[in-house]
């Protein structure tokens, strides 16, 4: 009987680790996809990829793409153009021809291992947007390392020109974001006397040659000479620009969410001095989210036309606001980091209304390896998929395209998740004292083109992979 | 009748002078390390960590006020290469807000260590919601990319405090368990 027993047992535990083996990713395997497939791949030299920027210019489209420092099996990878070892900085790539994306340049950014170094965040301006640049210039912001920021002329993208350098010696720097309309930016940066790693610097960049700043920021608590508990940090910010008046603030990476919708005059033209009253003062509304989930990126959608909803005398349109939380433990180390929908239409009482997640058991992601859970999500406001559908980097699960039309019921229309490479870097966690090591995709950025293309960027040293919708997930965003 | 009684009281009083100067002798022991420490219960709500592990230690602290320790891991939370980079980050991570949500450092903080992992100590002053004044200790350490955190909190001066938190988790039984904690090594 015991023999039977244990002959079952061993059958259905092999039967498990089996299943759980097939799930795991091997070099050469396809990907998997639905109503997505691959365009076009660039590896971006193996380096671990934060945000990728697609930017318009002229009449070719140039990827921005920032990263993170090097690992500890290759702090400063070689950069085949120069043959030299340059610490992880900015890649510049031409993908105006998205099936053969071309890698014009490296910038190097920050010595320093992972979130230590690199040049993880990029955001880019024409010169002729903004009010007083030069109007044959373009501009990439840059957050570099944890030290700093930079301005660099792209015009000529193959041999950006620095312009200057905003900030030293910060504590940390992280998501910036900058209106190309104004030259307002609000830069994610560690203030050394502030008492949070990751805070708001709002400068004027509208001419990028001489920057101005306007005020620091943060949540009362986080201000130098306050005492007590300190609010959870900043990851970064999103602005509707003058017009809407709006700053949207994302808080949190995994833990202690805050969402704080800011007035944009009120910041930018109020009482600067850091006091917990002026602090408050162009505070809109403030959303505390669960203490299992963060706030990585806070997306605004006004005026979204609701379906259902179209017969009602009122609330046929409404305010949305997505917010990505980001996971940051390999295996499922943590509660579940997904997707929020919350209705601000009522701005001082922003009430979630969904939430979405992929369902773990559809690829056994908490044994593949690595990150499962959310990190991001596409930012363009491009027509092509602005307030239609949103695109969430996953981690391990690739990323995810999710129809958004009603954000009451988002649901999931197709999804991609690349195949990993020999240059894909391991994952370990510790069991039972010993590091135990597995390889698979780390989706950990995406953006998307106005042309409907979608970029999805790796933090396992993979690449990038340009992307485009089929089937009826085309249709949604009205693509042919 | 009167000679034995004066004999019994004689006795006696050598009795409890040896009973105090024994005392005398073996305070300073239990202060440096054999302070009795008594688990209890982490009283506090769920909020993004796991809950930790909470002790007392009745013998500890001025006039035997005591003093109260609460120790956990955060699984995550540390920058890989710096490790714990300056007093802010103490006063961020150390779970003072379990306590209280106010609280004001009484000095600079200073680095510790315990066993092989490397943080810092700083020490405060909490407001109760009771109105009451407490003192406390907020101790991170580093291990690679996580932290173990602590906060001692009591009425007994910081610097004793402090001490007896830092032996309490250099013990072999509190290392192997912030160890396991960590993930085992």
């Amino acid at each position: 009987m015991f023999g039977r027993v244990k002959l079952v047992s061993v059958v259905v535990s092999s039967l498990v680790s089996v299943s759980a083996f097939a799930q795991q990713q091997k070099i050469g395997a396809p990907p998997e996809a639905s109503n997505m497939k691959l365009v076009g791949y660039n590896d971006l030299q193996a380096r671990s990829a934060y945000q990728p920027t697609i930017h318009h210019q002229g009449d070719r489209y140039i990827a921005y793409i920032g990263h993170h420092g090097g690992t500890d099996d290759n702090p400063d990878p070689i950069n085949p153009l120069t043959g030299k070892a340059e610490p992880n900085g900015t890649s510049i790539v031409d993908v105006t021809d998205p099936a053969h994306p071309k890698y014009l340049k490296h910038i190097p950014g920050q010595e320093g291992k992972y979130e230590s170094g690199g040049a993880q965040m990029v955001r880019v301006c024409d010169g002729k947007s903004l009010p007083k640049g030069d109007p044959n210039a373009v501009y990439m912001l840059r957050a570099v390392g944890s030290q700093g920021h930079e301005i660099w002329n792209v015009a000529d993208p193959a041999n950006p020109i620095l312009v200057t350098k905003i900030g030293q010696g910060l504590k940390d720097t992280h998501k910036n974001f900058w209106e190309c309309g104004t030259g307002i930016a609000y830069l994610v940066s560690g203030v050394p006397e502030w008492r949070t790693r990751r805070m708001t610097e709002v400068y004027d960049l509208s001419d990028p040659a001489h920057p101005v700043k306007i005020r620091d920021f943060g949540l009362p608590g986080q201000e130098p000479g306050s005492t007590g508990a300190v609010p959870t940090e900043l990851h970064g910010a999103i602005s509707l620009g003058p017009e809407a008046n709006r700053v949207y603030f994302g808080y949190g990476t995994d833990k202690g969410g805050i969402v704080q919708i800011v007035d944009r005059n009120k910041l930018l033209n109020g009482p600067k001095e850091p006091t917990p009253e002026n602090l408050r003062y162009p505070e809109v509304a403030r959303m505390q989210m669960s203490a299992f989930n963060g706030a990585h990126t806070v997306f605004p959608m006004k005026g979204m036309p609701i379906a259902e909803f179209a017969r009602d005398k009122d609330g046929q349109t409404r305010d949305i606001v997505m917010i990505v939380d980001e996971a940051i433990l390999n295996e499922c180390g943590e509660p579940r980091q997904m997707v929020w929908f919350a209705d601000v239409t009522t701005e001082t009482r922003p009430m979630m209304i969904s939430s979405w997640t992929v369902p773990e058991a559809s690829g056994n992601f908490c044994e593949r390896g690595g990150r499962f859970g959310s990190h991001s999500s596409n930012e363009s406001m491009a027509p092509v998929f602005y307030k239609k559908m949103a695109f969430i980097a996953f981690f391990n699960a690739g990323v995810r395209a999710l129809d958004i039309r009603d954000p009451y019921h988002p649901k999931e229309v197709g999804y991609f998740i690349p195949s990993i490479t020999d240059k894909t870097d391991k994952r370990c966690v510790t069991v039972d004292g010993n590091e135990r090591c597995k390889v698979a995709i780390q989706t950990n950025n995406v953006e998307t083109d106005d042309r409907g293309y979608i970029y999805i960027v790796d933090r396992a040293n993979t690449g990038m992979h340009i992307l485009e919708l089929t089937g009826p997930a085309r249709a949604i965003a009205g693509l042919k | 009748m009167w000679r034995w009684l004066a004999i019994l009281v004689g006795v006696v009083t050598l009795s409890a002078l040896s009973a105090v100067g024994a005392y005398q002798l073996v305070r300073p022991a239990l202060d440096h390390g054999h302070a009795r420490w008594q688990e209890i219960a982490w009283n506090f709500p769920r909020d993004g960590w796991p809950a930790g592990r909470a002790f007392r230690c009745d013998s500890c602290g001025e006039g035997g006020t005591g003093v109260e320790l609460y120790v956990r891991p955060k699984i995550g939370f540390c920058n890989c290469d710096t490790g714990v980079a300056d007093d802010d980050e103490v006063d961020r991570v150390a779970d003072l807000d379990l306590i209280s949500e106010k609280f004001v450092p009484t000095e600079a903080g200073k680095v510790v260590r315990v066993a092989d992992m490397k943080g810092r100590s700083r020490s405060y002053d909490l407001k109760m919601s009771d109105g009451s004044q407490h003192t406390a200790v907020g101790i991170a350490l580093s291990h690679r990319c996580d932290l173990l955190v602590a906060v001692a909190q009591g009425r007994a001066d910081a610097d004793t405090m402090q001490r007896v938190a830092l032996d309490y988790l250099a013990s072999d039984a509190m290392h192997h368990w912030m160890m396991a904690a960590l993930g085992g090594h």
